[in-house]
This record gives structure tokens, C-alpha cells and sequence, in this order.
């Protein structure tokens, strides 16, 4: 089993059956998934901040604007099928409880993310999001489930297994 | 990706040696104990690299942040590890995990930030006010990439001067951290000639 960090700003996606997606101590980011309903491919991006504003240097996935329409394209390069996309979401806390109005990051990088995924017609299957808890998501690819842990807790399926048929 | 020359690290380094000396002083007169600062280092990384090169994102750690305002854009992060937030608890006759624990940490991260801020005030010519700190006790990697991504903008750039202080006698240490914008670096060099 080999696991692949996806840290601040990266994104991966896979269809090797024994890979594990994995971001640790998301705090305000989002850490958005995308699996296939039918098939082993599955895709995770690690968004920091909802908007690039256009000023963003290429190649660099760290906006939510930016993240969502490539890790599309990177899952369904790597197998996926468009309309089977399913999409999860974890992270986008306030960590700190006495806070500025520009802490408050995780609810907007929901927001967006929220807003490209309904754009892209992709809908969310399942969140854990908001909240003042760090959280660590792990996706397994060939089975799509998906695992979170809080600060101070123990890892849970927020998403469990599903069958994959085979590839056409 | 920015590069900052040699010299321009230096002089960074420079600044936040001043920095965290005058706020081991100011550590010192609140805990009633010496207090020993490292060699602090100037880490300028890839965004992604950067909760990697401070610690193990999932490990518990206290994380105390303030804003920097005024002629330069930052944040100051202090980090304890859970042993170090219950000695530094203990010295001021408190308990760590409470809510009195926490304003005493707070109050830590107040009056080191303030003298490190007037410190690089006074070097600088730039006039610098740290805003009240907040609190979390959770995943390094959260608490890190929070501050991080507050100070992103548009670079994917992390620069961090961090400082290790160690108070005198004990195991207890604070790691002490300034993150400036991409903007606050440039300002801060250019009040240097550099």
C-alpha cells in the first residue's frame, strides 16, 4: 500500500489499486476528493484559498478556481468517467476560536469549492467540513473509501467501501 | 519561484537574531528564568514543503498567532509542543489545557511579539503593531497551514524565520516563528538597502 501526500496547493489522482491518497492536518483548507461511482480511479486536491483573483502563476493548484476543473481533468485522465464523478469534502475549520475576519478562509474555500463542483455539475456525496478541529483524510483508491480523523480522535469512514466493476 | 540572495537571507537572519533576543529578554522577565535562543533560521521553501520542514503535521501542538499590522503584512506564530505548553503552564502556576492555560500562552505570545515586532521596529524604521493573539491546541499541520494560507496571496512561496527559545534548567522550549507576506519581505529589505 502506498500512500501519496497531497500538501498545500497539490493535487494527485490514481487508478493503482493498492495507492492512498492522503492529507494530513487539513486546518482551514480543503481537502476536496473525487472518486468514480463505478470504477477504481479516484483523485484528491489540497485547496488553501477560495479565489486566485487571476493572479495566480500557472501550474500552481492552491485556488480553489484552479484545483477543481484540474483535478477533474486529472481523474479522468487517469480513468474516471466525467458523469460518474462523486465528490467529498473534508477540512475548512477555524482553528483559531478568537479570530479576525480574515481567518475565517475555511468557510469561504468551502463555499468555492462548493460553487466550481455545482458548475461542474458534480454533486457532494459526503462532507466534513467546518468546525474548530485539524483533520487528516485518506482516500483509498480502489475501493473509494474514505477515512477522517479529528485532532484528538480516532480515524472513521465517512465514505466506505464500494465494489468497483471492471474497466470497459 | 522568488529567490532572495545570500545577503538578503543574512540580513533576515540578522533581524530575527535581534528579534527573538530582545523577546527571550522579555520571556525571561515574565517566567523569572534565563532563557537560551538558538541560531534562528531563515527557511524560504515551497509552500508545500513548509509544514514538513517546522514538524509531523498530525503531531498535537499549541499553536498562539498575532497579526502583524502597519508597514509590513505578517503573522507571528508560536508553536509548544504539549510537554513544553505544560512547563511553561506550570512556571506561571497555571494549568495547560484550560482556559486560563490558554490566555497565559496568549499572554506569552503578547509580550515575546510585541518586543520582537519593536525590536524589528527600531531596526527597520517600520512602524509594526502585533494584533490580540488567539489559540488552538490541535494538528500541527492545521494550526501551520491556517497561517500559511492567510499569508499566501498570490506566491507559492513560504518564507519563515523561526527561533527556538529554551528556558534555562528545563526541557521546555517555544518555537517562535515570523511569517511575512510575499510583500512584507520585500519591505522589510528594501528598509535595508537590499
Amino acid at each position: 500500500m502506498a500512500e501519496t501526500m497531497v500538501r498545500m496547493g497539490e493535487l494527485a489522482a490514481s487508478a493503482v489499486a493498492g495507492d492512498v491518497l492522503v492529507s494530513l492536518g487539513l486546518g482551514s483548507c480543503i481537502g476536496l476528493a473525487l472518486v468514480d461511482r463505478r470504477l477504481g480511479v479516484a483523485g484528491l486536491a489540497h485547496v488553501v484559498l477560495p479565489d486566485s483573483g487571476g493572479n495566480a502563476e500557472p501550474g500552481t493548484f492552491k485556488f480553489a478556481d484552479h484545483a477543481v476543473p484540474e483535478l477533474i481533468d486529472r481523474v479522468v485522465a487517469a480513468g474516471a468517467r466525467r458523469p460518474d464523478l462523486d465528490a467529498v469534502l473534508v477540512g475548512g475549520a477555524s482553528m483559531f476560536t478568537v479570530s479576525s475576519a480574515s481567518l475565517e478562509v475555511g468557510q469561504r474555500n468551502e463555499a468555492a469549492v462548493r460553487d466550481e463542483l455545482e458548475a461542474a455539475r458534480i454533486r457532494v456525496i459526503a462532507s466534513e467540513t467546518g468546525g474548530t478541529r485539524g483533520r487528516t483524510i485518506r482516500v483509498h483508491v480502489a475501493t473509494r473509501r474514505i477515512t477522517v480523523r479529528e485532532a484528538g480522535g480516532v480515524e472513521h469512514d465517512l465514505v466506505p467501501a464500494m465494489p468497483a466493476e471492471a474497466a470497459a | 519561484m522568488t529567490r532572495y540572495s545570500d545577503l538578503q537571507l543574512d540580513a533576515l537572519r540578522e533581524l530575527a537574531n535581534v528579534g527573538s533576543g530582545t523577546a527571550s529578554t522579555a520571556l525571561s522577565g515574565m517566567l523569572g528564568r534565563s532563557v537560551d535562543i538558538s541560531v534562528p533560521s531563515v527557511n524560504v521553501l515551497p509552500m508545500a514543503d513548509a509544514v514538513g520542514a517546522i514538524g509531523d503535521a498530525e503531531a498535537e501542538a499549541t499553536g498562539v498567532v498575532l497579526g502583524v499590522v502597519g508597514d509590513m503584512s505578517a503573522s507571528v506564530l508560536l508553536l509548544f509542543t504539549p510537554s513544553d505548553a505544560a512547563a511553561m503552564c506550570g512556571f506561571l502556576g497555571v494549568e495547560a489545557g484550560t482556559e486560563i492555560g490558554d490566555s497565559a500562552l496568549m499572554e506569552i505570545g503578547n509580550i515575546m511579539g510585541a518586543s520582537y515586532l519593536n525590536a524589528l521596529g527600531q531596526m527597520t524604521g517600520m512602524a509594526l503593531e502585533p494584533t490580540p493573539p488567539a489559540s488552538a491546541t490541535d494538528m500541527l499541520g492545521a494550526i501551520v497551514q491556517t497561517v500559511l494560507a492567510e499569508r499566501a496571496g498570490a506566491g507559492d512561496i513560504a518564507l519563515l524565520l523561526d527561533s527556538d527559545l529554551v528556558v534555562e534548567g528545563s526541557d521546555a522550549s517555544v518555537s517562535f516563528l515570523l511569517v511575512p507576506d510575499q510583500g512584507g519581505v520585500e519591505q522589510l529589505l528594501a528598509r535595508l538597502g537590499l
